[in-house]
């Protein structure tokens, strides 16, 4: 019997004629009507098999809710109109930013689009961080190929970018004697397939973590996981592309393709239509959409959202680096390598993230029994995580595949496309690789109608904004001296000068939202939340960029933060 | 990098640091005042509503009026003041503090033989309270809605609600209401407003916004920008009761919930702090466990009243600019529960005056209450309360002699509800 037979013969047993299954072209497509979310991801994960196909592409109908559609962005020009680059980006994570950058190796022109108001708006800024060693990976996965092969990348790339890294190691830690002995064995195996690990006995463990949960028996040590901001990293990737000749359009969403003969020949989006040569989709859990908007759909996504939470400075002197335990929800979760608890670059303890199904791509809320699950999950590793410790919490929406893998490689069907789609984790730590390659297959595309040669002038380097406070008293005694803006401290709880704050407004990626000022820089990310420094940094975009106060948005068009002057200055 | 010497240095320049400033200097002590804004004056600057100055000067002043009283005296004393400047560190050596401070000028380091840390308070953010939802603009806490309003002349809201009944959002309740704004209701989780009474009166009945008490806000809506909140009622444990959410279309949420003393500069010299008043532990001349280290104002204990916090400041000034150091023989001060916290918690043995002024608040709101401090089982001091409310911080005064504070056994605060006769 074929597969397809035998998986609609078990779709029927669960779901009783609603789902129906067949194949076509290697790709399996489910079809049908359900109304329960959860029942549309389980008949797709009940169905997959990377093995037999090339992709599981999930048709089901879900009546049980409305799926909001695609945020737009406010604006509507032509400022884009008839632009024919030769590699069009969709997508400005830390995928598409890493995948430009690389383009920009290459002697061609390149126009990465972003919907959002700025990069790193979606996924990449709702991430924990953690440059991971692969210890859940399994050998034939396309993700673990990056992982291993970004990781490696990191120190490199991070020292090109100017974007700080910690390559400070990771815990899995076990509880109880039987646990002490699989992780000893554990051990052996990891010694085999890589990566490359430690066994610490209780006390050597407890020498180095000393406030830790004391019932944890062992530990494995993974030497080559590490901690990065991966809006950091992603902003400096589109800046030294910038800088390389790439040209970034925020606030641009594509609508519309049209294809002919397997060929993408137009993109329509709110800011007029691009001709673009190669056309690469970085777009997250929109990767679906744009497959099919390109005629090359043959994956589904199903978005699954985390919760993190940041713990004030203070609480995080409890620990070093990260730690997670076996059996927390973060690592029995096949598919979802949750970080536990990580000592993030900046030095906050982040505890999280869950994964729970959702049907929306674009659910950023935060709900209290989210936040409440990691703490209770996270205890095991440290019983005295306490949720008062908290100075913020956030979510992110992972763009999961069913076949819970990523797809890197051209287009099946459409000729001059190539997918970076599915990426979750660990999609920060393999960007670096994904982007290589991707940008390889770009050129390969591009070079069957001209030749491409590499860009002689691109320069990797990128120069990152001066953190003060970080400089030795002498230096920043004379930064300070130099321009005495270094010298005026606008947030106290990061230290974050005016100097600074000056800078981050006047690169080569644009911002100007107080949100974009946070994540670049940092004032806002401290105890007190902004609420000190939220109306200085106010005062300061509108001083740089020229405009009214009440023109300023938090994060986005339509986030102003004021709204009109109050009676007495009326004129 | 050259070296300053100050015999007192006084971190902030709000109300209790100028208090401290001015009495240290008037002591003479060589003192140094640091803010880290561009102009003295701490938050008073933006509290353009009266009632400020009432114990003290026994008038009504604005905030502004009452911090240019101690403003106006800089120019006639040898306070040296800095203003946008920022302490990054501080190091001990012996009883000295060392201070590497930011400036515009560059990075200057002092010497100094007594600090005075009078860093204010900071406010109770939307993630300490479990605010949830989307994190969209219009979450404001009313003391940055108050600088907006205040200092930048713009408004953040038309139309708002107000969580919270602490003094800080009812008077922004008012001041919005009078710039055109709508206050659809102020909303406190406490069955009983946190606020003085003289403020619920004044800023909301006498403007007729309502006031909903065991409610509080659970989540915010909106994209970009906030268009409506969650609000439901809450349990005795304030947990909010599935069942009674209520959705109030608006388009700011601002937060009055609580304001918290800002130690974290005493904390990296390792001042030992209250649990209960999350500021220093200090003794009746508000000097910390630490020699030649002081704290007053809001980050001792974050008081209702300016007047006192200027009296804090006073007190710490005078402590800090004398010179004699002789041995304090503390006795811990300790209250139970009937209190949410007593000033000083500790006390000399061998202190000049035998009047000790305590500041302390009730657990609950108590009619008819007798407060009494005992030691080691003697009763040595009582005094009966016709009312008390946890908002409004009580001041009391009491003498002790060195014979009732022999031993070590703690002092401790005690509260108990008469029946009615």
């Amino acid at each position: 019997m074929s597969y397809c037979k035998r998986i609609n013969q078990t779709l029927f047993a669960r779901f009783g004629g609603r789902v129906t299954a067949r194949e076509q072209d290697r790709v399996l497509y489910l079809e049908g009507e359900l109304d329960r979310w959860d029942d549309v991801v389980a008949a797709g994960l009940l169905a997959v098999n990377h093995k037999k196909y090339d992709g599981l592409v999930n048709d089901i109908r879900f009546t049980g809710g409305e799926i909001p559609p695609m945020r737009l962005p406010k604006v509507t020009d032509t400022v884009l109109d008839g632009a024919a680059p030769d590699v069009l980006v969709i997508g400005g994570g830390i995928v598409g930013c890493a995948i430009a950058r690389e383009c920009a190796k290459y002697d061609v022109r390149i126009l990465l689009v972003e919907k959002e108001h700025d990069i790193a708006m979606q996924t990449t800024s709702r991430n924990d961080g953690m440059v991971h060693p692969g210890v859940d990976l399994i050998p034939g996965q396309v993700k673990r190929h990056y992982n291993r092969r970004g990781n490696r990348m990191y120190d490199e790339i991070c020292k090109q970018l100017d974007v700080p890294f910690r390559r400070s190691g990771q815990y899995i830690c076990f509880r109880g004697k039987k646990l002490a002995f699989a992780a000893f064995f554990g051990q052996l195996y990891y010694k085999l397939i890589g990566p490359r690990v430690t066994y610490l006995r209780k006390k050597a463990f407890f020498q180095r973590e000393p406030n830790m949960n004391p019932a944890i028996s062992a530990a494995l040590f993974f030497p080559d996981a590490g901690v990065v901001s991966p809006y950091g990293l992603a902003i400096a990737y589109a800046e030294n592309a910038a800088d390389n000749g790439v040209q970034v359009s925020l606030d641009t969403a594509v609508l519309n393709m049209t294809v002919s003969e397997g060929v993408i020949t137009s993109v329509r989006t709110n800011r007029g239509t691009i001709y673009p040569k190669v056309v690469i989709n970085a777009a997250g859990v929109f990767a679906e959409e744009i497959a099919k908007l390109a005629q090359d759909r043959f994956f589904s996504i199903h978005p699954r959202k985390g919760t993190n939470t940041i713990l004030d400075h203070k609480a995080s002197k409890r620990m070093h680096t990260i730690v997670s335990s076996f059996g927390t929800s973060s690592t029995k979760k096949r598919h979802t390598k949750g970080g536990g608890l990580v000592k993030t670059i900046d030095d906050n303890t982040l505890v999280g993230p869950d994964a729970v199904e959702t049907y929306q791509k674009e659910d950023f809320t935060t709900a209290p029994e989210n936040v409440a699950f990691v703490f209770d999950a996270q205890r095991k590793t440290d019983t005295a995580l306490n949720i008062r410790d908290a100075i913020t919490y956030f979510s992110g929406v992972r763009a999961a595949t069913y076949e819970e893998d990523f797809v890197i490689r051209k287009g099946k069907w459409t000729k001059n496309i190539v997918h970076a789609a599915g990426i979750q984790s660990p999609g920060l730590t393999a960007a670096p690789a994904i982007a290589v390659d991707v940008s390889r297959m770009a050129a390969e595309l591009l070079s069957k109608s001209r030749i491409v040669r590499s860009n002689e002038s691109f320069n990797p380097i990128r120069t990152g904004v001066i953190r003060a406070s970080e400089l030795d008293l002498p230096a920043r005694d004379a930064l300070i001296r130099e321009n005495p803006d270094y010298g005026e401290i606008v947030c106290r709880c990061e230290e974050i000068s005016r100097g600074e704050i000056k800078d981050a407004l006047h690169r080569s990626i644009p911002c100007d939202t107080i949100d974009g000022v946070k994540r670049r820089v940092r004032p806002g990310m401290g105890r007190c939340q902004g609420g000190f420094c939220g109306p200085l940094v106010l005062q300061i975009i509108a001083e740089e960029t020229g405009k009214e106060l009440q023109q300023i948005d938090k994060s986005a068009p339509g986030g102003e933060l004021l709204m009109g002057a109050i009676k007495e200055v009326m004129p | 990098m050259e070296e300053l010497q100050f015999d007192v240095t006084v971190i902030g320049a709000g109300p209790a640091g100028l208090a401290a400033s001015l009495t240290a200097d008037k002591a003479g002590a060589k003192t140094l005042l640091i803010e880290r804004e561009t102009r003295p004056g701490g938050i008073l600057k933006q509290c353009i509503h009266d009632g400020f100055g009432l114990v003290r000067f026994g008038e009504k002043l604005s905030g502004p009026e009452y911090a240019a009283r101690f403003i106006d005296r800089l120019p006639n004393s040898d306070v040296t003041v800095w203003t946008l400047s920022f302490v990054s560190a501080i190091q001990r050596e012996q009883d000295d503090s060392i201070l590497t401070v930011i400036t515009r000028e560059g990075i200057r380091r002092i010497r100094t033989h007594a600090l005075i840390f009078a860093t204010g308070c900071r406010e109770r953010t939307s993630r300490q309270i479990g605010v949830h939802g989307r994190h969209c603009a219009g979450v404001f806490t009313a003391g940055t809605a108050q600088y907006y309003t205040n200092i930048l002349g713009e408004l953040p809201t038309k139309r708002c609600v107000i969580l919270g009944s602490g003094d800080i959002g009812l008077i922004m309740a008012r001041r919005l209401t009078l710039e055109g704004a709508q206050v659809v209701g102020v909303y406190e989780a406490k069955p009983t407003p946190s606020g003085l009474t003289r403020n619920v009166s004044q800023c909301l009945w006498d403007f007729e916004i309502p006031l909903h008490t065991s409610k509080t806000v659970t989540r915010v809506f909106g994209d970009a920008r906030l268009t409506a909140v969650e609000i439901a009622s809450v349990d005795p444990c304030m947990c909010p009761i599935a069942g009674t959410e209520e959705i109030i279309p608006c388009d700011a949420l601002i937060l009055s919930v609580g304001l918290i003393p800002e130690n974290e500069l005493a904390e990296s010299i390792g001042v030992p702090l209250d649990s209960k008043t999350k500021g220093a532990v200090v003794d009746e001349r508000n000097e910390t466990l630490l020699r030649g280290v002081f704290a007053c104002g809001n980050a001792l204990h974050v008081n209702d009243l300016v007047d006192y916090v200027s009296e804090s400041g006073e007190i710490a000034g005078a402590a800090a600019a004398s010179k004699e150091k002789k041995c304090r023989g503390l006795v811990p001060v300790e209250c139970d529960q009937s209190l949410l916290y007593i000033v000083p918690q500790r006390i000399s043995r061998n202190a000049e005056m035998q009047e000790r002024v305590f500041f302390f608040r009730s657990a609950k709101d108590m009619d008819n209450a007798m407060l009494t401090i005992t030691k080691g089982g003697n009763l040595l001091f009582s005094k009966r309360f016709s009312h008390l409310r946890p908002p409004e911080m009580e001041r009391l005064p009491v003498l002790l002699t060195p014979e009732q504070l022999f031993g070590n056994e703690p002092l401790r605060f005690h509260l108990e509800e008469l029946d009615h006769e």
